[in-house]
């Protein structure tokens, strides 16, 4: 999807060799097969099952698991399918809810039946949050919290040392029934963010819901009825705890009906899945459960029709289809009356065409509604902006990030200010595109007692907190890597050890005998080597622990000598310093 | 709406951001959806922002700030990114003790910068070619608080003293005529408001607003500037937070209202067609308190409004930046009926 569209999210990711499927998204907007993800990019033909070692499901919104029934029953795939205990369970609800939409009243045939559905889930396997899984020997996964709508998870996907953590919609900041996102510093190599509200600056929440609150009063106040068109789960428990919290506070005798259909069952997952909300509703919990409601009743029909003023929380969301429709048909006449949207709606429904300002609407059977009701839109969506991306990068830490669903002229600016500010690459690929992310894996390697004892003997002592080089050889067989000792190596192999000797000749002014310039040179490094050996030989040499230097007379210039100095591999640090030190010169006065 | 950051170390932002649409004019064909703002583009500046100006008519802007009195140019908008790109510096001679340069700009001829950080330095520069087109005669040496174009030829310049000036750019081996201002107490400093030059129809016979640190407001006529159209004070805090953000300016939409803010978390507009030479304390006709209380809270010091402007067509609406990071776009409901 581009843009803010309600989009089909769908990405594959192939980590060392395993290839995993993040979400599997509807388009809400298509009625073509332009809805589901296309499939081909894995295999042109035959079943997934083989391509694919899982697919992971981030929630419930039908734009990320939508095209789970056609993806496993229609197209074909029987591996493991992972989502957290409240996505499984509220899952199969909404598939079937829009199954019987799309079939039943659109008349659609191909689509996915409800034994698909029933099928699809049997594969599922429901996760806990910060619970390791091993899909198989290397691949493992875990999930984090975040945020969003009941049982939303960020997911961490881990094969060796290399990890993606894809977070699917998060929100950074908690709000009345819902925690914010969190994850800890697991410094993943890549990090896949939605990236849709990226550009937008989130207003003071405060200041929205004070206006929310504002348009509800005014229109009852003067006995109007407000519609609010929700999907059963998600924003609508956000709005009702708003509203019940003010009517209490304002001490408002108006009603508030909640509708019914998938009512019940909403706030029975939430008592049910009582972990996954904010903190403050499960303290509160036990005193008063914060979704037994004491102003917001459920709602019959025929209230519809009472007189006065009443809120009523109508499902579906965009106004196309159900109760909120039918309600908004009995009041949209009536200019007292007002109607609220909370959330997008996609093109073609009810919702969007009065957003757009309609005000006469084509019904079933050519009738006119001649829209006279107010018409609201406040967005209460509940995703990161760019601010909620950088707080999570920076918990997470990751070393690539990638931002989806975003257009990629509009993100150049975020890209840049993530690059500057984390010092990781980020990245935007457009649908179809494909990304490659380098990574710096860690190879494990065993090493020799042998050399282990005799390495940490020499030099300073081991400490825990500081790394310790060591020299050793690699030994690669097969698919062993082994570090042993170079003697050890020559051995295995049956090589011989080579010895490497460098001679090099300095040439120092100095008219005096060869033995006198020997001595000279004796001295003046006695003098600055203290620490270290330094003997005469008999027979005229100079040695400097290991190193030998011996004054020659140059051939063809009595003035001149020639100082060779000569050691071996293993000396080179202190050769190379004799040596320079030498070209120095030697001091004037020496006795 | 453009807004930068003027923190001290480098990576400041400079976004340009498109207000929701219940704050464009525009006609919208149906509903605003949102009340948030949009990141329509955005930059880095090395240094902070002190100054930030559009250049009309073109995709650039001016931003000036420490450590010296040079100036920037930005290029905006560009169909195929959303980076804000530098383009060029304009270079000034640097004095020693050089502050930023204070700026405005007019597109009449070509696109002009007017700035200069003390009296003797005033420059108008084009753009584009980075070339000197203006510079003023002037003896004085102090300190500038603030300069604009009154029209297309006449410049006008305040100094921190207090004291005007007004420059004819079609005269530019003239002085500059200084405006008398009141014996001040030398501890104050002072800013000044002007018409914007589009806005006004007779530019000289707006009057000009100056507003000093501690609170006292005085208008001017410019064509009898030798006595005040009015003297003023507001209830302001003492002055504590320095000069630094003293802003006062006249509302584009509303007959003789002006707003003034710098001092504290706070923004007052005032009515001041009521206003005589006496010199005594206003009334404020509203007084905007969402900085002070809009912050996270308790910690550190209290926000501090850093600058403000009216929205050009929106009558009571105006927006309001602080130091805390916080952007409000506010208006206030008069209590009697009228509008």
């Amino acid at each position: 999807g581009a843009g803010q569209d309600v989009g089909r999210s769908c990405i594959l990711v192939s980590i060392a060799g395993k290839n995993v499927m993040l979400d599997c998204g509807m388009h809400m907007g298509y009625n073509d097969d332009r809805r589901f993800p296309d499939f081909s990019y894995i295999t042109q033909n035959g079943r997934l099952t083989d391509f694919l070692d899982c697919v992971i499901i981030s929630h419930f919104h039908l734009d990320h698991c939508g095209a789970l029934p056609y993806f496993s029953e229609m197209v074909g795939y029987d591996g493991p399918i992972y989502m957290t205990h409240p996505t499984k369970a509220i899952c199969p609800i909404l598939l079937e809810d829009y199954r019987k939409i799309t079939v039943d009243k659109k008349g659609e045939t191909n689509f996915f039946t409800s034994q698909m559905i029933k099928d699809c889930m049997k594969k599922v396997v429901a996760v806990h949050l910060h619970q390791t899984v091993q899909v198989d020997e290397e691949l493992e996964i875990k999930a984090y919290y975040a945020g969003h709508v009941l049982g939303a998870a960020m997911f961490q996907i881990k094969v060796g040392c290399e990890s993606v953590v894809y977070t699917g919609d998060y929100n950074m900041t908690p709000d009345r029934h819902l925690g914010a996102a969190w994850i800890d510093k697991c410094r993943p190599d890549l990090l896949i963010s939605e990236s849709t509200y990226a550009t937008t600056i989130r207003d003071s929440k405060r200041c929205r819901e004070r206006d929310f609150l504002k348009k509800v009063h005014e229109t009852v106040e003067r006995g109007g009825k407000v519609l609010i068109p929700v999907f059963a789960l998600g924003r609508a428990q956000e709005l009702c705890i708003l509203l019940e919290t003010f009517w209490e506070r304002m001490n408002l005798k108006a009603p508030i009906y909640f509708s019914t259909g998938l009512t019940e069952k909403a706030n029975h997952y939430y008592k049910l899945f009582i972990t996954w909300t904010n903190q403050k509703i499960r303290k509160t919990f036990v005193q008063r459960n914060m979704f037994e409601f004491k102003h917001i009743k459920a709602f019959d029909r025929a209230f519809a029709d009472n007189p006065g003023p009443m809120v009523v929380f109508a499902t579906p969301g965009m106004l196309h289809a159900g109760q909120s429709l039918q309600i908004f048909r009995k009041w949209a006449g009536n200019e007292k009356n007002m109607v609220i949207m909370p959330g997008y709606c996609v093109q073609g429904t009810v919702g969007h065409k009065i957003l757009s300002g309609q005000r006469k609407l084509e019904m079933e059977g050519r009738q006119i509604l001649e829209v006279k009701m107010q018409v609201e839109y406040m967005s209460f969506s509940a995703h990161a902006d760019a601010k909620g991306i950088m707080q999570l990068i920076r918990q997470a830490e990751p070393r690539n990030v990638l931002l989806v669903h975003g257009e990629a002229k509009k993100m150049e600016f975020l890209k840049q200010k993530i690059e500057q500010e984390f010092h990781v690459s980020c990245f935007m690929p457009a649908n179809g595109e494909t990304t490659t992310i380098l990574t710096n894996p860690c190879i494990p390697v065993d090493i020799s007692l042998g050399l282990l004892k005799r390495e940490t003997a020499i030099g300073p002592l081991p400490d825990a907190k500081k790394p310790k080089l060591m020299h050793g050889t690699l030994l690669m067989k097969d698919n062993s890597f082994r570090l042993v000792s170079p003697e050890q190596a020559l051995k295995e192999l049956g090589l011989a050890e080579h010895q490497l000797r460098f001679t090099c000749r300095v040439h120092i002014q100095d008219p005096r005998k060869e033995h006198e310039t020997g001595l000279r040179v004796y001295n003046h490094l006695k003098g600055i080597l203290k620490d270290y050996s330094v003997q005469h030989l008999p027979d005229g040499s100079i040695t400097v622990e290991s190193i030998l230097i011996q004054a020659t007379a140059h051939s063809e210039d009595q003035g001149t000598k020639v100082l060779l100095v000569s050691w071996t591999y293993q000396d080179e640090e202190l050769g190379s310093y004799l040596t320079s030190l030498l070209k120095k010169g030697l001091p004037q006065s020496t006795p | 709406v453009c807004v930068a950051g003027y923190g001290q170390s480098d990576g400041n932002e400079i976004l340009q951001l498109i207000p929701p649409p219940t704050l464009l004019t525009k006609e919208t064909q149906g509903l605003c959806p949102e009340r948030d703002f949009k990141v329509e583009c955005g930059g880095f500046s090395e240094r902070p922002v002190y100054s930030l100006k559009y250049v009309p008519d073109t995709s650039l802007l001016v931003t000036s700030g420490p450590p010296d009195s040079s100036l920037q140019v930005w290029q905006v908008s560009a169909e195929d990114s959303d980076v804000i790109k530098s383009v060029s510096t304009i270079a000034t001679e640097n004095g020693t003790g050089q502050s930023w340069a204070k700026i405005a700009t007019i597109s009449a001829k070509d696109p002009w910068v007017l700035h200069g950080t003390r009296l003797d330095r005033v420059q108008i520069t084009e753009v584009e070619s980075r070339k000197n087109v203006y510079t003023a005669a002037s003896r004085g040496s102090e300190e500038l608080s603030g300069l604009a174009f009154l029209d297309c030829n006449t410049l006008l310049l305040c100094c921190a003293t207090g004291r005007l000036c007004l420059a004819d750019i079609r005269q530019p081996q003239s002085l500059v005529e200084a405006v008398s201002v009141p014996s001040a107490p030398c501890s104050e400093q002072w800013c000044v408001g002007s018409r914007h030059a589009a806005q006004a129809l007779e530019p000289s016979s707006q009057p000009v607003a100056r507003l000093s640190s501690r609170g006292h407001l005085t208008l001017t006529d410019l064509r009898k500037s030798s006595e005040f159209l009015a003297l003023a004070k507001a209830r302001v805090p003492s002055p504590g937070s320095g000069a630094d953000f003293l802003c006062v300016s006249w509302a584009p939409a509303l007959e003789g209202y002006l707003a003034i803010s710098g001092f504290d978390g706070t923004v007052h507009v005032y009515d001041t067609q009521s206003w005589d030479s006496s010199g005594r304390e206003a009334e404020p006709i509203f007084v905007h308190k969402g900085h002070a209380f809009g912050g996270a809270g308790g910690s550190g010091d209290p926000p501090l409004v850093t600058v403000h402007t009216w929205h050009l067509q929106k009558p009571r609406t105006l927006l309001s930046a602080a130091s805390d990071g916080s952007l409000h776009v506010w208006d206030w409901v008069q209590p009697c009926g009228k509008c």
